[in-house]
């Protein structure tokens, strides 16, 4: 359960996350960390300097095992996105809403659920627009990244 | 009889994971599976001298697709025998036959099992308990349920590139289902088999309801049992049988990836490698196939992999369904079971595929049990292509009958 406090409302009420929350490895703590700070983490290879997604325990493009952790800009690009209709637990009660994969501006790609966007009107959603992260707290030691359409500069 | 493998492979190097038995009580922390394999890949790269990027096939109990993706590998040889703690010797057996037959030049061998620091999980291949991959961990929270949640990303993707639209993969869900009332045995053959069964039409498939949009009910395989088995055997023998011989004139595999977030290219799969391959054994080409059969686990799946196989150019897989030629009576018969669209599909659809190219080739499609008056085709080769996971890896051959 997390206490939300709504703008404007004079009280709190509690909501429970009630969708899927990730199980945390081992290898992935700084990811995790970042995130309830509201800070984006990705993997990098110190050796060829290029950002991989998901986290690895070797490079996989140099082979290189010196891996950093380092801060993103949250900034991305929709990569394709499809809209689900059919879904179970908590997202049943979310449908139709937009999954995407996201080409961030670091380089390889994240899954996320699109905010922002009709998922009435797909055709209204555009490849190659421009996304900024944002987190929700699920629980005390996991705050999810997703994305949201942002206006272009 | 088999052929003299003797000395065919040597074993060139061999390496453990850094911290072994106890990690906990040497070290004060839990070791994962996967790391287990990574360090030790690394360190018989290291010792030989070998770079990572060199192997060329993967044989592990359980892990070889998760390996060769985590690695950023894409291996023209799989083998993932899981058959208990003697998988290993068996995957050096059938590394030495790949070897031997050409197919590869290097082969790994791993092993990585959190045998104490993740004990009591149960997760198979020894995964250990509690660990899941880090590609699960960082795509479980996002609403993503089963294939057809994914592959609708892969037709969004099409529709972008090529200006391909959900009309256009229509026409293949019409087309099969023509084929389907062909088969006695297809789930969707006619109205007394199944209400939704018998002949659909264009929009019947646009306008049923959706599932992942862009991808309708009527452009996702079915969900149904299905038992397979086929025999292979030396020419000597096939020729002293009662049936007909389909020969194994090529074969090929490849992946592109494991989790989608790794697909490169989401309107291409590794069968345009694994098919490749393939022809290339046989000697044979796109041109020459005169059917095919194509893991149809929705519209955008073989409409795809009709590009990947060479046999319609990049963006246009739907025509070849779109101007009947994929249909009965036309040119390239794809699908003449009635797909896993309107067929039959199990989960894994790959041995339906098999048993029709069988029959086909053989005579034997039109046997009035699995097919009526007008299934049988002329084909003489057929080029066969399995998709598995979500567009992830890919196993092609192309059988050729006596002519």
């Amino acid at each position: 359960m997390i206490r939300l406090r709504l703008l404007g409302a004079e009280e709190s009420f509690t909501v429970a996350y009630d969708k899927p929350i990730p199980p945390q490895g081992q290898h992935t703590q700084p990811f995790w960390e970042g995130a309830k700070a509201g800070k984006l983490m990705l993997p990098r290879c110190t050796d060829c300097n290029r950002t991989h997604w998901y986290p690895r325990l070797i490079c996989p493009f140099c082979h290189s095992t010196a891996l950093e952790w380092v801060q993103a800009s949250g900034e991305g690009r929709i990569h394709t996105y499809a809209v689900q209709h059919r879904a179970f637990g908590g997202w049943q009660q979310e449908v139709p809403y937009v999954t995407a994969f996201i080409d961030l501006a670091e380089g390889d790609r994240m899954l996320t659920v699109l905010r922002g966007v009709d998922a009435t009107s797909p055709e209204s959603i555009k490849i190659g627009a421009l996304v900024r992260v944002e987190f929700e707290q699920a629980n005390e030691d996991t705050h999810i990244p997703f994305w949201r359409v942002a206006e272009e500069q | 009889m088999a052929a003299n493998l003797s000395n065919a492979a040597a074993i060139v190097g061999a390496a453990e994971s850094n911290v072994i038995g106890y990690p906990m009580e040497l070290i004060g922390k839990r070791v994962t599976s996967l790391q287990h394999h990574i360090e030790a890949i690394k360190n018989v790269c290291d010792l030989t001298g070998i770079p990572v990027a060199d192997i060329q096939g993967i044989f592990s109990a359980g892990w070889s697709g998760e390996l060769a993706e985590h690695l950023g590998l894409r291996p023209r040889y799989l083998d993932t025998t899981m058959v208990g703690g003697c998988s290993f010797q068996i995957h050096v057996h059938h590394a030495l036959a790949a070897i031997h037959a050409g197919i590869i030049d290097i082969a790994l061998v791993s092993h990585g099992e959190a045998g104490w620091s993740y004990r009591g999980g149960g997760y198979g291949g020894g995964r250990g308990g509690g660990q899941v991959s880090p590609a699960t961990e960082m795509t479980a929270a996002y609403g993503i349920f089963g294939a057809p949640s994914q592959y609708a990303h892969a037709m969004v993707r099409h529709f972008h590139r090529f200006g391909t639209t959900a009309e256009d993969f229509a026409h293949i869900a019409v087309v099969t289902r023509q084929w389907a009332t062909l088969n006695p045995r297809a789930v969707m053959f006619d109205k007394k088999q199944s209400p939704f069964g018998g002949p659909i039409t264009l929009q019947d498939v646009t306008e049923a309801r959706l599932i992942a949009w862009p991808l309708t009910l009527y452009n996702c395989c079915l969900v149904t049992d299905h038992g397979g088995a086929v025999i292979v055997a030396r020419p000597e023998i096939a020729r002293s049988l009662r049936t007909n011989p389909v020969w194994i004139s090529g074969a090929g595999e490849s992946m592109g990836h494991q989790n989608m977030l790794e697909m490169e290219d989401f309107t291409a799969t590794s069968a345009s490698r694994s098919s490749a391959t393939a022809y290339k054994m046989a000697g044979l080409g796109p041109a020459d196939m005169e059917m095919a059969m194509i893991y149809d686990s929705f519209t955008i799946t073989a409409g795809m992999t009709a590009e990947m196989l060479g046999l319609a150019p990049r963006g246009k897989g739907y025509t070849l369904w779109k101007e009947g030629h994929a249909a009965p009576g036309g040119r390239l018969p794809i699908n003449t079971n009635g797909g896993g669209l309107s067929f039959n599909h199990s989960g894994m659809y790959g041995m339906q595929l098999l048993v029709e190219a069988y029959r086909q080739l053989s005579g034997t499609a039109e046997d009035g049990v699995n097919g009526i008056a007008g299934k049988q085709t002329n084909a003489r080769t057929c080029v066969v292509n399995g998709t598995g996971g979500t567009l992830s890896t890919t196993g092609t051959l192309v059988l050729t009958a006596d002519s």
